[in-house]
């Protein structure tokens, strides 16, 4: 009896059939994006006198496209549910439950996080190479390394402050490709509804809670379990709280794949 | 293949049931035609058979599986062809290096020869083809992928008159003894001569489920210039006299499936009784 649950055949075929499917597609993305990178650093360094872009131009621009562009492509996930017509052929695809979700996921969230920083830095550089051969400035390269580097991080504080960052994004894409996974029409606009919703909702509950109600003139005791105090306690609670706000999110994705009707 | 043991379901609790105590057992080896009219609930029935819909009562089992769960066992050998269909934008013979590997079963060669039968393009795009074309393309695909359990949603909706015809010739000879097709349609003229079971749907419950060669035992079907006599159990009036419906005699008749629908449907309960 072949696995129900997971089998790399299977897992793989989706792949191609995504890549013959979409071919033109994400051509035609990948364009768009390296077009629009090139465009807006051309612009930025005509407007500093064209001089070439350093470090913190890249990170400060490789944060903003990274966001931009990986939420819009996450939050499109679930592309066949669209549709009922996409969705009857996607449903009925012969892959189990767990291969088309890890499909979904690798395909967006994975490839995301390797794909578009990877492109910014090569098109940050084709820019910067094609400005200076017609200026008098001299472009100097950013290492690859810078993808994923954060400056001035002291080295006791490495592991929570990359965790912290990476449970943020993580928390975000996942927001994203949840809300790609519940709603047919309009995903990230209602996501995005949603997500200010609920932050809206605990902001005035909080507001309520420590002005009106008194809270903020509570004095806690110097040892409390379950709140942090210092900074670095308070770091970990958050980002603890972003890993399983991500896990949570992936689960209520994977069950809404699972309980999908036509 | 298919078991429906006392199946229910309704959209939701606010609306009254669709279907109520449903029952059915259907064996390989044969195409079906579920007939009914519009809105009598054909396509939920076949979403709930495939698994796209879960019942609210009672129980469907293909091939000893719940459809429901989606299994990739189970939707590996079940081929669903939808009245309104996605289709990417690719060529033909693309569409089929992307899909067919998912289908163990899949026949290359069978596929080459349906597309040359119905005169299909293998280069152009799928959204450059006509309504028609594609679900010429998708029939043939269906076809392709030797799934025991094949169902067709209105297959003949949008095909042109010699396509009609050779749908029926290919639904014919491209089937294998372990192989079920369902064919949902309300067009019965399009399936005659190729169904040989029925399955007639109306109001929740199915009114006829009867093979042809016992529908054709039981009944006579033929064309009089009068309709006067005893034994008439349905009579229709068309252009140069009347079709009617006797009680069979000596065997000789082939099944006027659209007659016969229009007998369960619009005839009298003595007729009803006759074939239920």
């Amino acid at each position: 009896m072949s696995n129900n649950i997971f089998s790399r055949k299977r897992f793989l075929l989706l792949f191609k059939q995504h890549f013959i499917h979409n071919a033109q597609l994400l051509l035609l993305s990948t364009g768009a994006y390296v077009g629009v990178i090139f465009i807006v650093l051309s612009i930025a360094q005509i407007g500093i006198d064209l001089k070439p872009h350093g470090l913190e131009n890249f990170q400060g621009f490789l944060i903003g496209f990274v966001t931009v562009f990986g939420i819009l492509y996450v939050g499109h996930a679930f592309p066949a549910f669209r549709s009922k017509e996409s969705t009857i052929h996607y449903l009925m695809i012969p892959a189990s439950v767990l291969e088309k979700f890890t499909f979904e996921f690798v395909s967006r969230i994975g490839i995301i996080l390797l794909t578009l920083p990877l492109l910014f830095w090569i098109t940050f550089h084709v820019q910067g190479y094609v400005f200076s051969i017609f200026t008098e400035e001299t472009f100097n390269a950013i290492g690859i390394q810078n993808l994923v580097l954060i400056d001035d991080v002291p080295p006791e504080y490495q592991l929570l402050i990359y965790s912290l960052v990476t449970g943020s994004i993580l928390f975000a894409l996942s927001l994203a490709f949840t809300g790609a996974a519940m709603f047919t029409k309009q995903p990230l606009v209602k996501s995005l509804f949603a997500v200010a919703m609920v932050v809206m909702f605990f902001v005035g509950y909080s507001y309520i809670v420590i002005e009106h109600l008194g809270v903020g003139r509570y004095n806690p005791p110097e040892h409390m379990w379950l709140i942090p105090l210092q900074e670095d306690n308070a770091l970990k609670a958050v980002t603890v709280a972003l890993f399983a706000g991500t896990a949570v999110m992936l689960f209520v994705a994977f069950r809404k794949l699972k309980e999908r009707e036509v | 293949m298919v078991i429906i043991n006392d199946l229910g379901f309704r959209y939701s609790e606010k609306v009254q049931p669709l279907f109520q105590e449903l029952n059915c057992e259907l064996s390989s080896g044969s195409i079906v035609g579920l007939l009914g009219k519009n809105g009598a609930g054909k396509t939920t029935l076949l979403k709930l058979m495939i698994g796209l819909l879960r019942p609210t009562e009672g129980t469907v089992r293909i091939m000893d599986q719940q459809p429901a769960e989606r299994e990739p066992s189970l939707l590996q050998d079940m081929y669903f062809l939808p009245e309104e269909f996605h289709h990417p934008s690719v060529t033909i013979r693309q569409y089929a290096k992307a899909n067919s590997g998912f289908y163990p079963r899949f026949d290359q060669e069978l596929l080459k020869r349906l597309i040359t039968d119905f005169e299909l393009p293998e280069n152009k795009r799928l959204n450059e083809l006509s309504y028609g074309q594609k679900k010429k393309f998708l029939i043939s695909f269906a076809l392709s992928t030797k799934c025991r359990l094949l169902v067709l949603d209105e297959p003949t909706n949008g095909l042109d008159i010699p396509s009609k015809s050779i749908f029926r010739r290919v639904m014919a000879g491209s089937l294998d003894s372990d192989q079920l097709v369902i064919i949902s349609t309300h067009q019965v003229r399009d399936v005659e001569n190729l169904i040989d079971r029925v399955l007639m749907l109306e109001k929740g419950k199915f009114i006829m489920q009867k093979n042809i060669y016992e529908i054709a035992s039981k009944l006579h079907f033929a064309t009089t210039s009068s309709a006067d006599g005893e034994n008439i159990l349905y009579r229709e009036m068309v252009p140069g006299g009347y079709k009617v419906i006797t009680p069979q005699t000596d065997g000789s008749s082939s099944v006027d499936i659209e007659l016969l629908f229009n007998a369960i449907s619009n005839g009298t309960e003595k007729m009803r009784e006759y074939v239920k």
